[in-house]
This record gives structure tokens, sequence and C-alpha cells, in this order.
């Protein structure tokens, strides 16, 4: 099993980068209205730098349906697990 | 080094900018490119870009999104050493943005526009059955459709364009039979970036999206998903290769780019060390694998040679044993001729970069360095940080290509002078020879035999007077840039005197090697270009302008000429010019302007060793 622990880590250091924000932190709930310059354009950055982060590949389906930064890491761990998307 | 946000904090803007834009210089990965995409943003809201030798407005027009483009673009552009405002226009928006006559995008004055396309933009495919002929006339059409909205977009702002050619699609349902049916898409496609490339007028360029995704490979190039999600045209992945094409082509247009190839010899020319190993032990050509690696290297700086690039050497050697391989290995491809500069000595690199930059009489930053040795690259680097260094592997089998992708000496166009150039400067080196073998320097001129033609702007040398009104930096009176438009519109304008002069003598032709463009204003003519290259200084060429200049002000019965002089960097080799020529001091502003007048009715005109021809 991926450790979420570890995935909530990394995340968080993705988005810090992407956002340039060394303080920004992000909960499960956490979604794109809560974060300032987190547009369409944003999102995809977002994904592409977790996909290069954590080595993983999301389906197209998937980049559009995420909610919040919750489901973000749920995905990202079933991917490490080698699950499929839902 | 220290950080950036250090040096913004303690306010050293200045070397923050140069560090942010040197690392944007050589960082690859796409993350990181980015993440220097939103620090200079950042950098840009706390202090103002130092200021650019040229500022490039430039309009970017998209079949797909631009958006994720325009900051790496900007960045990219502004690692050249331009400074660069871009405008944006809507996505697919491109057609109406171009024929409508109020759009905003084309309103105030541009000078590039980049029209970003892809394979879904083409408007018309053929049909499965279709044969050559009509599918010939689909590319004709096809092609037609693109030159001409692009020679619309010129002809309303006045402006260099930039448009792509197309990668292949990724999937290949014909299979191998495509190949054989002129109507299969991806054949389609071959025959429309060739046929597009064949259409080019002097103002459109071809940015080679397909030779680019052939290099990184398609897959890697486009994403299907982000396609599908924004209209990405390319991956974030080869995001920095796109940018970076699109903002060499944007420097090539404006002069920015390398003019002289300085290289080590041991082991960067061949592999060995010729002190230690001896001419017959050093290794090149072929039979021998790495032999053949360096011979590889050298056929690449041949080409470059043949299409104007100086060549020189700065080697820690014995002279005389870094010219016995020359002399005694016929498996070197290149010889002893085809550098223009030769330094093989025990002097630091840094100063033999100088003394061959100051020989040849360009800018340091007209330098690219290339050595095997990572200490004598970071001790160029540290001394001159004008001087483009290229990083190497340690594998001469990388070299070619690692050179190439750097793009340090990218063309747009290539012109006769560029072929002719290594030529002229070996020529020089003779005509040194003579000058100081006749000793009286009025004598030696004498000597020269000098033919000029002096005319005004033709079609034909607009590329090349192009060229040098954006690549003179010394004998540059004004340093004033102009596109290949904004030179035809003087060319055009009747109240301009726009003249070039052409000249060659005993030792062969030196090309197109001044321009002058001058305006008249009341009862004067005033000169807001006068360029000259450094190669023909004090040959007479001056003067002889200067009795031109002052026989066109009378035949418009003009009481004066006028003339600036506005001080760069580089530019204090003329501060004195106007001075030189019997100009009188009229006005010296705070920046160092100046500017002169000379009363035509006082005149005298030259006597200048120099005969004026119709054509030689």
């Amino acid at each position: 099993m991926a450790d979420k622990n570890q995935i909530w880590i990394g995340l968080t250091r993705v988005f810090q980068d992407v956002f340039d924000d060394p303080g920004l932190t992000v909960t499960p709930t956490t979604t794109a209205h809560d974060v300032e310059g987190w547009d369409s354009l944003m999102h995809i950055q977002l994904l592409v730098a977790a996909e290069a982060a954590f080595g993983v590949r999301f389906n197209t389906g998937e980049v559009a349906a995420l909610k919040n930064v919750g489901e973000m890491v749920d995905l990202i761990a079933r991917r490490l697990d080698g699950g499929r998307a839902s | 080094m220290t950080s950036l946000s250090v040096l913004v904090q303690h306010g050293r803007y200045s070397e923050a900018w140069s560090q942010l834009l040197d690392e944007s210089k050589t960082v690859s990965d796409h993350a990181q490119f980015l993440a220097l995409v939103r620090q200079r943003d950042r950098l840009a809201k706390t202090a103002p870009r130092p200021p650019a030798p040229r500022t490039v407005r430039l309009a970017l027009l998209g079949g797909a999104t631009t958006e994720t483009l325009e900051g790496p673009l900007a960045l990219a552009i502004e690692a050249t050493g331009l400074g660069c405002e871009i405008r944006r226009g809507q996505y697919n928006a491109f057609a109406q943005e171009i024929l409508d006559p109020d759009s905003p995008l084309l309103a105030s004055p541009l000078d590039v526009a980049v029209l970003l396309v892809t394979p879904a933009n083409i408007p018309t495919w053929p049909e499965p059955g279709d044969d050559l002929a009509r599918v010939q006339q689909i590319v004709d059409e096809v092609c037609g459709y693109w030159v001409d909205l692009c020679k619309r977009l010129h002809e309303r702002a006045g402006c260099e364009v930039v448009l792509n050619n197309f990668h292949p699609l990724p999937t290949r349902p014909m299979g191998t039979a495509g190949t054989r049916l002129p109507w299969d898409r991806n054949n389609f496609l071959r025959r429309l970036n060739v046929a597009l490339g064949d259409r080019l007028p002097p103002y459109l360029h071809l940015n080679d999206v397909d030779a680019l995704a052939a290099r990184h490979g398609l897959f890697r190039w486009f994403d299907e998903r982000y396609w599908y999600h924004a209209k990405q045209p390319v991956s974030f992945e080869c995001l920095v290769p796109f940018v970076r094409s699109v903002a060499r082509i944007v420097g090539a247009l404006f002069g920015v780019t390398g003019k002289c190839l300085v290289v080590d010899l041991d082991n960067t020319l061949w592999g060995g060390v010729v002190g230690d190993d001896g001419y017959e032990g050093i290794v090149i050509g072929e039979g021998d694998p790495v032999g053949e690696a360096f011979k590889t290297f050298q056929e690449y700086l041949f080409r470059l040679k043949q299409r104007g690039v100086l060549l020189a050497v700065a080697s820690k050697n014995d002279e005389n044993n870094a010219l016995s391989v020359f002399a005694n290995r016929p498996e070197m491809v290149l010889k002893r001729e085809d550098f223009v500069a030769f330094k093989a000595n025990w002097e630091p690199k840094p100063l033999n970069l100088r003394a061959i930059a100051a020989e040849l009489n360009i800018g340091l930053n007209s330098l690219v360095f290339v050595d095997d040795n990572p200490v004598e690259r970071d001790q160029v680097r540290q001394a001159l940080p004008e001087v483009a260094v290229v990083e190497l592997t340690t594998d001469p089998a990388d070299y070619p290509r690692l050179l190439d992708e750097a793009g340090l000496f990218e063309i747009t166009t290539l012109s006769g002078e560029d072929q002719q150039r290594s030529q002229q400067y070996e020529q020089n080196v003779r005509r040194e020879a003579l000058r100081q073998s006749v000793g009286d320097y009025r004598a030696y001129l004498g000597t020269l035999e000098q033919k000029a033609v002096l005319a005004p702007f033709e079609d034909r040398y607009l590329d090349r007077i192009t060229q040098l009104v954006n690549k003179s930096n010394q004998f540059n009176l004004t340093t004033l840039r102009l596109t290949r438009s904004e030179v035809e519109a003087r060319m055009q304008d009747l109240g301009r005197v726009c003249v070039y002069v052409r000249l060659a003598d005993r030792f062969g032709d030196n090309g197109l090697i001044s321009v002058v463009c001058g305006v008249r204003e009341d009862t004067r003519l005033v000169i807001d270009e006068w360029l000259m290259s450094c190669r023909v200084l004090s040959r007479g060429v001056e003067q002889l302008v200067c009795n031109h200049l002052a026989d066109r002000a009378r035949a418009w019965g003009l009481a004066s000429i006028e003339g600036l002089y506005r001080p760069t960097a580089k530019n204090a080799l003329v501060r004195e010019h106007y001075a030189g020529l019997g100009f009188t001091l009229v006005e010296q502003s705070a920046d160092g302007t100046t500017r002169w007048s000379l009363d035509i009715a006082r005149f005298e005109p030259f006597d200048t060793p120099i005969q004026l021809v119709k054509d030689y």
C-alpha cells in the first residue's frame, strides 16, 4: 500500500513549487477556489508536475474529475498501487 | 552563487535579473523552467528588467492555446538579451484577428507576429483516393491560405512573421501503404511542409516544428490528453525546446546571434594531446571510432564555416606543435586556412578570446567558445560572461549535437555575404601584411586599388542591409535597429536618403559594408543611421559617404547636414566620427548623446583613395 503521508508531503511540495509559495499548505478539502491563481491552466501544470514527481500517469477523464486535493492524493495512491481509474 | 531571493532581499536587482536570465539559458527541465518564469514575473513586479538594446513587440496568435506559452516565450526571448512585450490573441481566432480591420491585437505597432498552428487548423485535407495531381492542388491551396494570411499580417502590422510547419500525426491508419498513397494524411503533411518552405516571402520565417518533434520524439512532443483538455499544442515536457526555437528566430531577426566559433584543439578537434603524443599519435579520421567522432565534429564545423560562421582557435599549445597536425595529418577535415584567427600559446584563454575579438573587430558577445576542458570553460564563463560557452560531455560523439542544440548561430535567411565572409576576413589578413610592408598609410591605400558602388537601397540587398543594421555595434552612430519591413519602408520614402556602399580592392570583394540613412527636416538633412563594417575602417569610405551626403543636401537646396551620435557600450570608436569629418558640435545631452552640424556652403569635398563605379 502506498504511504499516503509520503504522498501528502510530496504533493504539498508540488503545490509549493508550482505556485512558487513555500508557505502554501493544502488540506484534503482544499479546492481550486481556495487557492489564488489555481485556474484551469494551473490545474494542468499541477497535474503534470505531480505526474513527474510521483512517476505516474493520469487518464484524460481523471484530469477533469478531480474535485479537491484529497482526491488527488487518493488517485496518486491508487496509481502507485497499480490500480486503474475508477 | 547567491540565491535569487537573497539578491532580491538586498536590492541587488540587476544581479538578480542577470542570474535569472543566465539560469534560464541552461535549464532544460520544463518544471524548472516554469519555476523561473514565475520568479521572473515576481521579480518584474519588484524591479523592472534592466534596459535591453531592443525591446521586441510581439503578438502571439494561435489555432491552439497560447496562454501557457506567453511567459515561457518571454523568458526565452529575454535570455537572448532582447527585451520583450507580448500581446496574445484569442484561442483559434487568428483569422478574424488578422482580417478584422478593428482588431485590437494589431492596433499598435508590432515587430514580430508569431502564428502558431497545428494540423487541426488545416482547412482542407485530401479525400481517400485523390490522385497526386489533386493532392498537389490541395497542397497549393492550403499553402496559399497560410502564406496569404501571413502576408496580410505583415502588411497590416509591418512586422516579421513566424509561422510553423506541421509535425506528423501520431497514428498511421493506412499503415505502410500510406507511403505510396498521395492522399495519406501524413504523406500530405510532408508535401505541405516542403511547399511552405518553397513559398516563404522574405518576411515570413518557418519554425521547423516538424524537425523539433522528430528530435524530441513525436510521442513526447504532443500529449493528446492536454490537447483535449486545454488545446495545448506542445506537451509541457517539450515547452522549453519549442519556445527556445521561436526565441532564436526572433533573436536572429534582431541580430542576436554568434559570429565566430572559437575552438580548442587537443581533445576538442582531435583525440589526444599533440604536445605529448606528437602529430602521428593523435586520433582523427576513419579507422578508429573516436577518430570518426572527431572527424564528424570537424565536418559540422566546416559546414558552419561554409554558411558564414568564422572559425578561430584558442589552444594551450606550442604553436609549431599545433600546426604540425594540420600540416601532416591529411585526415584533418579542417585546414589551417579555415581559421581566421589562430592562437596556440600558453596565455589564459580569456586573454586569447579578447585578442581574437579585437583582431576580427567583433564584440565578445559574438564569440562562442567550445573546449573539452571544464576548467577552461569555467574560467571563460567567469572572466568573460558575454561569451557563449557550450557545455560539452566527455564524449566527442556528442559534440556536434550539443553545439547544434545550443542554437547559437541561428539565421533565418542565407545571404551571399554570409557564404563569403570567411574569405573576406582572410583577405583582410593579407591587406594587413601589405600595409605593414608599405609603411605610409596613404600610399598603402593607393596600392589597394579600391573601387566602390554607392547607391540607393535596392530590393536585392534588403536582406544584407537589414542584417548589417541589426548586427553592427562598433561603427554604428545611433544603433538604430530596423526590421526588414522598416528598411523597405525607408527605401520607398522619397523624403529620405538611404544608401549602401559596396567596396572591392585588389584582394577581393568586401561586399556591402556600409549603410547610411538621412531624412529631410526643414533645411537640414538629418542622419539617423550611419554604420559600417569595421573590416573597412579608415579606408576612406566615411569620407566618400560624407561627400555623397553633401551632394544630396545641396541638390535638395538644404543648408546643413545634422549628425547624431548616441553612445552605447560598444560604439566609443565613433564618438568623434563627426568631428573627424569637420562637423561642429551643437548639442550635448546628459546621456552623452551629441548632435553635430555641417554647413553645406562651406564644405569642401574630401579627396578619397576610392574610385566610384556603377558596378564591379
